[in-house]
């Protein structure tokens, strides 16, 4: 590839590339990356519709939170249990909302270490208002809240607190 | 403290530029697509069935860690490398390494490098970044992804290191201890080319080198049938893309490294017909650039119909027959070559 076709005007989202210089040498450049730069808003979008979607399926009780960033992480059931720690049988019960009631804390706190988030957020969905239902084009006024959760000495306790954003 | 003397580069690929950078800094110097050529780091294959995976996948190079332990080898290079069960001990040893001026390679998982944009951050057991110092609750980290050195809080570079998963890492780092004073360079080469004719073309599983990729060919149009709906056809589409160009290849799935690599090998050798396949390589990056173009404007338009991935299909196969013609002329060059 020769050294002008290749240069993407893109900075947050560096990389280096290897081409042909006009001098016909050839060595690297760092330029952007091209599917950062041109389609990155679609990738944002798909993930707010995969996230909408599961969110509507942990309303209606079809799955359960393991589920939902089993999911969200992109894991699989076998990635899932070696992650965790916790047996495949264990692993495949907890994804539904019947396994799920039977799990232990102890488990519970494993996932969430891997799904890095508070074990509490395994119970809850910390928003704003109309984000549940709405689409994230329809949430004007998002940043004006800023959500900050800190983690305490304590596995099953976390600090949550809402800034707003000036 | 942070050691001073460490110069920050950004690569291609975390592997070899964080072996690159090291080496460097020990004062061999060399670049990065020699290190990955005189490692036979170019490979392909096509998982479909390996059981840490959510979906099919390609792979462009050989297996993480491969490419040191070769590069090692051939050049004679001692390392010193560890892995841990005690996060702690891990911790001290590396503190202690650093103290010394010493900077020390790590395997981590992705995710949890903070300095990077989240859109990119992905659970990957993989990542080798280079550590060059600490700051209080931070370590001053080079990444080859990043332009600059970054910083990593200790228990986000410690959750990294002891990840655990497909391939994790087990707290496993290095650093090197000694490297010859002289290596004899062309042998090297020669050994390398020849490996890498033989994982291409030589006799391997049908899912790797060549074969492997005519089988991503044909199954790329049964990929509807594996997914939940569009979007998520969509998102797999466009994944080729991000292997090829994103995910650290330094473009077209490494071929214009191996091109820049060959390039060197032919001022060393002084072959011109090294020379014209260096070229040659460079032409089928911009084959493999088409395609990942390709993807990502399809998956961008959802026109994902099977007229859309037969056309997908058939420039993987288009890039299979001219690969294949590449290795076969590699093969009777390199044999020529002394």
């Amino acid at each position: 590839m020769k050294e002008k076709e290749a240069y993407i005007d893109y900075e947050p989202h560096q990389l280096m590339l290897y081409v042909e210089k006009d001098d016909g040498t050839f060595g690297p450049i760092i330029t952007g990356s091209y599917l950062s730069k041109n389609y990155i808003d679609d990738f944002f979008e798909k993930m707010e519709k995969l996230r909408l979607s599961l969110l509507q399926q942990l309303k209606d009780n079809k799955i359960s939170p393991v589920e939902y960033y089993r999911v969200i992480h992109d894991f699989n059931i076998f990635e899932l249990s070696r992650r965790t720690e916790i047996s495949l049988f264990k692993v495949r019960r907890h994804l539904l909302v019947k396994g799920f009631l039977k799990a232990k804390v102890s488990d519970l706190i494993k996932y969430a270490e891997v799904f890095d988030v508070p074990v509490s957020n395994l119970f809850q969905v910390i928003t704003v208002e109309s984000r549940d239902s709405e689409t994230k084009d329809g949430v004007k006024d998002e940043n004006k809240y800023k959500v900050k959760q800190t983690k305490t000495q304590s596995p099953l306790l976390v600090i949550t607190k809402f800034e707003s954003n000036k | 403290m942070i050691i001073e003397s460490f110069k920050h580069n950004m690569a291609a690929h975390c592997e070899s530029g964080t072996l690159t950078a090291l080496l460097n800094h020990k004062g061999l110097t060399i670049s990065e697509p020699m290190i990955f050529g005189m490692g036979s780091g170019l490979y392909f294959g096509y998982l479909r069935h390996t059981p840490n995976l959510n979906f099919p996948m390609f792979i462009l190079r050989t297996k993480p860690g491969k490419l040191r332990k070769k590069v090692a080898k051939r050049i004679g290079i001692k390392f010193k490398s560890e892995t841990y069960r005690s996060t702690e001990k891990a911790e001290k040893e590396l503190d202690a390494l650093i103290a010394k001026g010493i900077p020390v390679a790590v395997q981590v998982d992705l995710y949890y490098m903070e300095y990077i944009p989240e859109w990119e951050r992905v659970h990957a057991n993989i990542h080798f970044i280079t550590i060059v110092g600490r700051e209080d609750d931070y370590y001053i980290v080079s990444d080859s992804y990043f332009p600059k050195l970054a910083k990593l809080h200790k228990d986000n570079l410690q959750k990294a290191r002891f990840a655990k998963g497909y391939l994790a890492p087990k707290g496993f780092m290095y650093y090197i201890d000694s490297i010859p004073e002289t290596f004899d360079q062309k042998k090297i080469i020669i050994k390398a080319i020849k490996e890498t004719v033989n994982n291409m073309i030589g006799i391997q599983p049908p899912f790797i080198g060549i074969r492997g990729m005519r089988m991503f060919g044909k199954k790329v149009v049964e990929w509807p049938k594996i997914t939940r709906d569009i979007d998520h056809l969509s998102h797999e589409i466009m994944k080729i893309n991000i292997f090829l160009e994103d995910q650290g290849t330094g473009g077209a799935g490494f071929r214009y490294m191996y091109a820049t690599f060959l390039r060197q090998a032919a001022q060393l050798f002084n072959s011109s017909d090294l020379d014209g396949l260096s070229k040659k390589m460079m032409e089928i990056g911009d084959g493999w650039r088409k395609i990942s173009y390709f993807a990502a404007k399809i998956g961008k338009n959802r026109d994902l119909g099977s007229d859309k991935l037969l056309e997908l299909s058939q420039l993987i196969l288009e890039r299979a027959d001219t690969e294949e013609l590449f290795y076969k002329e590699m093969k009777v060059i390199v044999n020529q070559l002394n």
